[in-house]
């Protein structure tokens, strides 16, 4: 009986529904697809190489955390280009014999998936093999920007997040951890940047804050670079904590924490209903069991009920 | 492609499906709108479940809302180390809560003869989806935290994306799969809301807040102190 109502609506109404459906997915797709942007442009190459690429690579200035561009089209097979700048984590995780080597050459850090469209890899790739290839070409240029000695301890306060970003980007706890900030640690959406310093080495981490090109956080902080002074502080805050004591992992004291906190709820939550129904409707219902059992006049309700 | 398809229309059909066959069945058939309340067959084990479930769910709901309606209020709530630790153990203490409480019920309904009576198919779907999400949830806040920051910068524009017509999937359909899980969760369950007892959800009696708080109901109608004679 409680089934019906509904279910009578969806066998009269089947096709009405179904056709509705189609048409929102229809429509909401179509709308989406014409908006996109698709790159189109031929200084998309150049523009996505300086937005994504010089925090790690230079054509013709030399290595940084990753290889020297020049002539790169010449150097590797044009399939192999397209496939390992669209999703380098998986031809690394192919075991891909280039890949590994240059993981191995480059200090083990891995080119980050940057997440581009089939279109963005072609145009950095035409890029690459046009002008820039033959020509000096820009270096890297926020890796080449002169960077002040920065203050770790506003290094720390910015990525804890009580001095923010200038240009209002989140604070780093929101998704990272580091050695040396509060008891349960920061964020774990993203990696430890404990040994980011070495990791990187002291031009990578120049390059990685000034550009931050990962593919979460770009859409992030894409309109909200880091300030010199903030990048600054914040690789002082990374040496530092390269150096100092870890925080204990976080998701057993969490979840200690959790259970306990949800113990209290449960006791608080009984403690104020429990009563709710034991005064009133229960005292009534068994006592007009008892007497029609018994044909004996209802108890009395001051009586406390035994519980069933 | 996918991602226009996960993230982009499906959250669209989900939110559209919901307010359309939300009001046809309110239109067609407003008897089905309510929680079909089994307290009346069963009501120990349920108060065991139904209170901590309730209010663990709703405090959890009431804060992603919170969160994604004043982002600003909340960056700054939870500015502070202190605050974030604290508001992030509550959350995950209540979503502990509302997993405890669901279990109850889940078990309830199956071990107890009368309130499976009264169970329907799309009951057990959506009970099943239900309880996914909520597990969902508290996966991400403990292995992905810390969720209340973050929210902010990835699923909060996207949201907004969404409502202003302007959709940006890449927001979030870089997050790890179990986030992605999550998120999708959520529309699911907004999708299937029209057809499942959830429809009590907006049945919540909010006029209670300013109706008169005593009803009095004369059995024979009283006209000026002078009892009207039949």
């Amino acid at each position: 009986m409680f089934r019906r109502g509904f279910e009578d609506m969806w066998t009269r109404h089947r096709g009405l529904i179904v056709l509705a459906l189609f048409c929102l997915l229809a429509a909401a797709t179509g709308s989406q697809l014409w908006g996109a942007p698709i790159a189109r442009s031929a200084d998309e190459g150049q523009t996505l190489f300086e937005q994504r690429c010089v925090a790690c690579h230079t054509i013709g200035g030399g290595k940084l955390v990753g290889p020297d561009l020049k002539g790169v089209t010449a150097r590797r097979d044009r399939a192999w280009l397209v496939r390992f700048i669209s999703a380098p984590d998986q031809v690394l995780a192919q075991k891909d014999p280039i890949a590994t080597q240059l993981l191995q050459e480059y200090g083990n850090v891995p080119m980050p998936n940057l997440g581009l469209t089939n279109e963005q890899v072609t145009a950095i790739i035409t890029y690459l093999g046009g002008t820039a290839g033959g020509a000096a070409a820009p270096a890297g240029q926020a890796a080449a920007q002169p960077m002040g000695a920065g203050d770790p301890v506003i290094g720390k306060d910015l990525f804890i997040g009580s001095i923010r970003f200038q240009n209002g980007g989140p604070p780093c706890m929101a998704c990272h951890s580091i050695a040396g900030i509060g008891a349960l640690g920061g964020g774990a959406l993203g990696p430890d940047l404990t040994g980011a310093f070495g990791k990187f080495g002291d031009t990578g981490i120049n390059s990685v804050l000034a550009t931050l090109p990962f593919p979460t956080m770009n859409p992030i902080f894409g309109k909200a670079l880091l300030t010199a002074d903030e990048q600054a502080s914040l690789k002082a805050f990374f040496q530092a904590a390269s150096v100092a004591e870890r925080p204990a992992e976080a998701v057993g004291q969490l979840s200690i924490l959790a259970v306990v906190g949800a113990a209290i709820l449960i006791l608080i939550a009984h403690l104020f209903f429990s009563r709710r129904l034991a005064q009133v409707r229960r005292p009534m219902v068994s006592s007009r069991r008892l007497s029609a059992i018994s044909h004996q006049p209802p108890a009395v309700s001051s009586q406390r009920p035994t519980r069933r | 492609m996918i991602d226009l398809a996960l993230f982009v229309a499906f959250p669209y059909v989900a939110v559209i499906l919901a307010i359309v066959v939300g009001l046809y069945r309110y239109y067609t058939d407003r008897f089905s709108y309510s929680s079909l309340s089994s307290q009346f067959l069963e009501n120990r084990t349920l108060f065991w479940g139904s209170v901590p479930f309730h209010y663990g769910i709703l405090v959890i709901l009431l804060a992603h809302l919170l969160a994604l309606l004043f982002p600003g209020l909340w960056s700054s709530l939870i500015g502070a180390q202190a605050r974030l630790y604290v508001l992030e153990v509550t959350g995950l203490a209540l979503a502990l809560m509302a997993i405890v409480g669901m279990a109850l019920l889940f078990i309830r309904r199956l071990n107890n003869q009368r309130v499976l009576m009264v169970t329907s198919t799309i009951d057990w779907i959506f009970l099943v989806v239900l309880l996914a999400q909520i597990l969902l949830g508290f996966w991400v806040a403990l292995f992905f935290r810390w969720g209340s920051d973050w929210y902010l910068h990835t699923a909060v524009p996207w949201l907004i994306s969404l409502a202003t017509l302007s959709p940006q999937a890449q927001y979030v359909s870089v997050l790890p799969f179990i986030v992605k899980l999550h998120m999708l969760g959520g529309f699911l369950i907004i999708a299937l809301f029209p057809f499942t007892r959830l429809v009590h959800f907006v049945t919540f009696p909010i006029t209670y807040f300013w109706r008169p708080y005593q009803v009095v109901i004369w059995n024979r109608r009283v006209r000026a102190g002078v009892e009207v004679k039949k």
